[in-house]
């Protein structure tokens, strides 16, 4: 049985505060904290890259987990911002860390919902070829395509990596059930042509229509009641769309983990990097929900249960 | 669909808990000059186009800073 059992994670010390652009947007701090939800974004340096941050989110994994970088059979990264498009970011990551010749390594091109679905992919990678070990990275610096300028997207996201090692036959979170799916009709409402494009008003109404069905449907497959679910673990878009999914959803506030203020929303990172601060404390049989939206439009529901 | 009424959109904005008290919105001032903010004006309108089961372009927003504005704008698609 495949389980995530333990998750590195590197968020840059830089950091930006939101604070200071209230007159430039003519917002005010409560609308940062309570309706945005973040104080200040992590920001890298301009020459780091996508592995840079891998590899630095593995370091933090190496002092959680006790493995050997020979075990590793998988190398996957989540990213739309790969540090070149050939070759593939895993294979960079692969290169630097010295992993084996006999490890397995390719990208996942999604963001907000990759995470999710690399889960399930890598899962499904290692079941299929009877892997142990695998690395599941996630990735995507989004401050190389932000204009400062758009209010739209330059208060949200901040730069961030996690790594997930998933084994086999380990104690840790094991996948009960997926759910996925795609708007690609509505891709043009989160694109990067040269900086990042968001239509925030069509990703909220698509967020908040389409993950709450999401999650329904996932339990309902599972034959769950959300009460069951100890804790949810959503994409951290903004605060405000958290607690709009929440609200529509009827979670328990308590139940639903936020906390992006000091760092922001750092896309496929968003949940992992939530989940390593939890993970060592989720009980045994404790049952725990994730979901994953944005660019796509895409999204990506899921229930795990920790064994 | 019948005409949409002043009483149904505040209905709306007050089950959608998106103000702290909709029955105390005046239905001829702006939302914005309300406490309504820009989040909470996105939550407004998609709590009305899935209620009224009705599609809002963004083109059309501007013109629907009131409650009174909304329902004329509703009631005239």
């Amino acid at each position: 049985m495949i389980a995530i059992t333990h998750i590195g994670t590197y968020l840059p010390e830089n950091r930006v505060s939101n604070l200071e652009l209230t007159e430039k947007f003519e917002i005010d701090e409560n609308f940062i904290r309570e309706k945005i939800g973040v104080v200040q974004r992590s920001l890298k340096s301009p020459d780091e890259k996508a592995s840079d941050l891998c590899i630095k989110a593995f370091e933090d994994l190496l002092n959680k987990a006790d493995f050997s970088k020979d075990e590793v059979e998988c190398c996957v990264v989540v990213t739309q911002n790969p540090d070149m498009n050939i070759p593939h970011t895993s294979a960079i990551v692969h290169g630097a860390l010295n992993l084996p010749e006999t490890c397995a390594c390719f990208d996942i091109s999604l963001g907000c919902s990759g995470y999710v679905y690399g889960l399930s992919i890598v899962t499904a990678f290692m079941q299929a070829n009877s892997l142990k070990k695998a690395l599941l990275f996630t990735a995507d610096p989004y401050s190389d395509i932000i204009d400062p300028n758009d209010k739209n997207t330059v208060l949200i996201f901040g730069d961030g990596a996690t790594v997930t090692l998933l084994q086999d036959n380990y104690p840790g979170l094991v996948s009960l059930g997926f759910d996925f799916g795609s708007k690609g009709a509505s891709y043009k409402n989160l694109t990067n042509e040269g900086v990042l494009y968001m239509n925030g008003r069509a990703v909220f109404n698509f967020a908040a229509a389409t993950v709450p069905k999401s999650i329904n449907k996932v339990l309902e497959k599972l034959q769950l009641d959300k009460e069951e679910i100890s804790r949810w673990y959503l994409h951290q878009g903004s605060k405000y769309i958290v607690d709009t999914i929440a609200m529509r959803l009827k979670l328990k506030p308590e139940r639903v983990v936020f906390g992006m203020y000091d760092y922001g929303n750092t896309v496929s990172s968003s949940i992992p990097m939530l989940l390593s601060e939890d993970l060592e404390g989720i009980a045994v049989g404790e049952k725990v929900g994730v979901s994953g939206f944005g660019v796509g439009l895409s999204w990506a529901s899921a229930i795990f249960k920790k064994k | 669909m019948s005409k949409v009424t002043v009483d149904q959109i505040i209905e709306i904005i007050e089950k959608a808990h998106l103000v702290k008290d909709a029955n105390a919105l005046a239905h001829d001032k702006p939302l914005s000059e309300q406490g309504v903010d820009s989040l909470d004006f996105s939550g407004v309108l998609f709590n009305i186009e899935e209620v009224l089961d009705i599609e809002i372009p963004d083109e059309d927003i501007d013109r629907l800073q009131t409650i009174n504005n909304i329902v004329i704008y509703i009631n005239n698609k």
